[in-house]
């Protein structure tokens, strides 16, 4: 019989619904004259007793067999819908690394959203994506996972939409809803075409079926391209990777949650699902292309952002295209390593970020400069971060992509070569935010920038530790390979492309040499990148104008035809009573001759038998 | 002599005096016109009362009654037309179509 402690673990989403719920208290509308405060340490509170445990129940459940229970929902006819939980070290890690980011976001929120009124919304939002964050790593079943997904992009929408007077913020939470809304509508098609074929949506069954399924080949390839679909719309993986540059218009902590953990959701579904989407090589090889495409053309499109929290936005979708690649390859390791390890850094990124915006009013990084002299912490955060993130030995980041690049060397030397060269964009972008924030000379946005208060500097060093402390806790759980199990020229080459990346960015952005601001050659593939591949045009040009046309045409055809129809019944009697009322002429001799008529018409009418006959 | 020929002389006088009562203008004219669609009805009862029926002769009994009856519907009509006339200082039946539509 497992710890009380595992036992009990379903109420981790429960906690944090408790806050959710009683933020509602110090709503403005509410509590009109002691503000909101309240609210952000009841959930603060909530999520560190979450913390403790889901590490306490880590530290105990490690390395014991995996411990399965269902919760009954629903039973209906032949269908029997319990929830399934399913609590291994993998789910109770995830659940540490979640609830843990999360108190330490709702720490930092604390400071950012000083000046604030939202708190009770904003937390309670915050609350809301941990319960349901929680409940995706726990639960074993697709459908439920499906459920939790769901909920989430509706928390997205709200959260994103926090501050709705601002009119960015609108389209950019209709954007968000609307795209992640499609990837996880393709899955629910996957997931229901999957229970006639596997008859069960629980992960564990569903690896067990996989390994021995005699399925149709054809049928299987359109289950899992649509079951790649979901975590494609989650994860802001090409063409479906709009919404997470719009999303940076939502408040900043909430940022941290998506950046590091949101977008890992899909990822996590994705591993879960990688045995069912094994069975056919097509769908693996979808997943391998749009990860490629995502990875080099978001560290490209990164790399001319100027919105410094743009800059970090496109990162979480090329690593996440990295994971992809992994999954699509069959690295599973490597891809749990590189969620892990992006989770991290990027928290700690988005938080140094937040930080300087917070102080220095601008997020145009071209607009700050020289700021390292005055925010040392702030300034350590984002380059051990950014080191985190990408290939840097000693650093989490370089034993994912690491383990990565051992997997693909053999089987797919190509593939290889684009995560190196990935790797050195994203060394080159991480470089470039580095030298344009807090090195060069200060500017008037940045001339009197002072470091920000504990509130904020608290939770950044605690993510700092963590990042720093990552590979020795690898190397304490046996995730860091040992000397025989890689190569050292794939190592060697990774840090390679790192240093150049680094090195490169460095000089262009520091030499007095180049000129500022650095412009191409070719000033059109500057704006493309810049732009972002035009991808809202794209958009409004395929789908959109698509949808809209049709929506214009059949609405046309309702109003018209549909509302005609009726309509001309209505009209027609009308008309015929407008008509018809002249018959009655007012002529006295005409009523007579009516009579007349009609006497003479119906004595016709019976005597017409009779005419006949003969 | 037989039946038949009274009751086509009949019908046609009935349908010379609807002919008049949808025709005429003059409200008086009209009047007349009933009174011959009337005497077409006598003609023929009495052609029925003497060739169907000359024991009990109940067709002439109906006749006398419809005289009687004719002549106070002539009586009602006049009077009828004379304070029509006397408001709107006319009998021409096309003025009287106050009651159309």
């Amino acid at each position: 019989m497992p710890h009380s402690l595992i036992q009990s673990i379903w109420l981790l989403p429960i906690y944090t619904l408790v806050g959710a719920a009683l933020s509602v208290i110090w709503f403005p509308g509410l509590t009109r004259r002691t503000g909101p405060r309240p609210a952000g340490y009841i959930n603060a509170i909530l999520s560190l007793f979450a913390f403790v445990h889901a590490s306490i129940a880590l530290s105990i459940g490690w390395d014991n067999p995996a411990y399965d229970f269902s919760v009954p929902w629903l039973q209906v006819a032949n269908l029997n819908l319990a929830i399934p939980f399913h609590i291994d070290t993998t789910a109770l890690a995830a659940c540490t690394v979640i609830t843990g980011i999360n108190f330490l976001a709702q720490i930092f929120a604390i400071g950012y959203l000083e000046l604030d009124w939202g708190w009770a919304r904003f937390f309670s939002l915050l609350a809301f994506f941990e319960a349901g964050m929680n409940f995706l790593v726990l639960n074993d079943s697709l459908f439920f996972s499906y459920m939790a997904l769901e909920l989430l992009t509706l928390g997205t929408y709200l959260l994103l939409g926090l501050w709705f007077n601002q009119p960015l913020v609108v389209t950019g939470a209709r954007d968000a809803f609307l795209t992640k809304r499609v990837g996880d509508l393709f899955l629910l098609m996957g997931v229901v075409a999957l229970w006639p074929i596997a008859g069960t949506w629980n992960y564990s069954e569903l690896a067990v079926w996989a390994s021995s399924a005699q399925v149709d080949p054809k049928a299987m390839t359109l289950l899992g391209l649509a079951l790649l679909a979901g975590p494609m719309g989650k994860c802001a993986q090409f063409p479906l990777h709009l919404w997470l540059d719009e999303a940076m218009e939502g408040p900043v902590p909430g940022t941290i949650l998506r950046n590091s953990l949101v977008v890992q959701v899909g990822a996590w579904v994705l591993v879960k699902l990688y045995p069912v989407l094994a069975l056919s090589q097509t769908v693996l090889n979808v997943a391998i292309g749009v990860g490629v495409i995502t990875a080099v053309g978001g560290s490209l499109i990164a790399i001319a952002q100027i919105d410094i929290k743009r800059t970090l936005s496109y990162p979480t979708s090329v690593v996440m295209g990295c994971v992809f690649i992994a999954v699509g390859t069959g690295n599973i390791q490597a891809a749990l390593l590189l969620s892990l390890s992006h989770a991290l850094g990027m928290a700690l990124m988005v938080m140094s970020s937040s930080a300087v915006v917070w102080n220095s009013v601008t997020q145009d990084i071209t607009q700050l400069g020289g700021l390292f002299k005055r925010r040392p912490i702030s300034a350590f955060s984002l380059a051990i971060g950014g080191l985190g993130v990408i290939a840097m030995p000693p650093f989490g980041g370089f034993w994912a992509f690491l383990q990565l690049l051992e997997g693909l060397r053999v089987e797919h030397p190509v593939i290889s070569v684009v995560v190196i060269l990935v790797n050195f964009l994203l060394a080159f972008g991480f470089s470039r935010v580095f030298c344009h924030v807090f090195l060069g000379p200060t500017n008037s946005f940045t001339e009197r920038s002072p470091e920000v208060h504990y509130w904020m500097i608290l939770p950044m060093v605690t993510v700092m530790g963590f990042v720093l402390h990552l590979p020795l806790i690898m190397g304490a759980t046996q995730l860091l390979p040992t000397g025989s199990e890689f190569s050292l020229e794939n190592a060697i080459i990774l840090t390679w492309s790192t240093l150049s990346g680094l090195g490169f960015a460095a000089v262009a952005y520091l030499s007095p040499s180049v000129a500022k601001p650095i412009k191409l050659p070719s000033s059109k593939v500057q704006d493309l990148f810049a732009y972002d591949f035009y991808t809202p045009q794209l958009y409004r040009n395929t789908i959109i104008g698509l949808v809209s046309f049709t929506s214009t045409v059949l609405n046309s055809f309702d109003r018209f035809f549909i509302d005609g129809l009726a309509n001309s019944f209505g009209l027609a009697t009308l008309f015929s009573g407008q008509s018809l009322r002249y018959s009655t002429s007012g002529q006295s001799q005409f009523y007579m001759m009516t009579m007349v008529i009609g006497i003479i018409g119906i004595v016709g009418w019976l005597c017409y038998p009779f005419l006949n006959a003969g | 002599m037989r039946l038949q020929y009274f009751l086509l002389t009949a019908a046609a006088l009935f349908c010379i005096g609807v002919y008049g009562l949808v025709t005429s203008r003059n409200a008086v004219r009209v009047l007349m016109s009933i009174e011959l669609m009337l005497n077409a009805v006598n003609l023929n009862l009495m052609a029925f009362s003497n060739y169907v029926d000359p024991d009990q002769i109940k067709g002439q009994v109906f006749t006398t009654f419809v005289i009687a009856i004719a002549a106070a519907e002539a009586a009602v009509g006049l009077a009828i037309v004379l304070a029509i006339y006397r408001n709107r200082d006319t009998v021409d039946m096309e003025k009287f179509n106050l009651l159309k539509w």
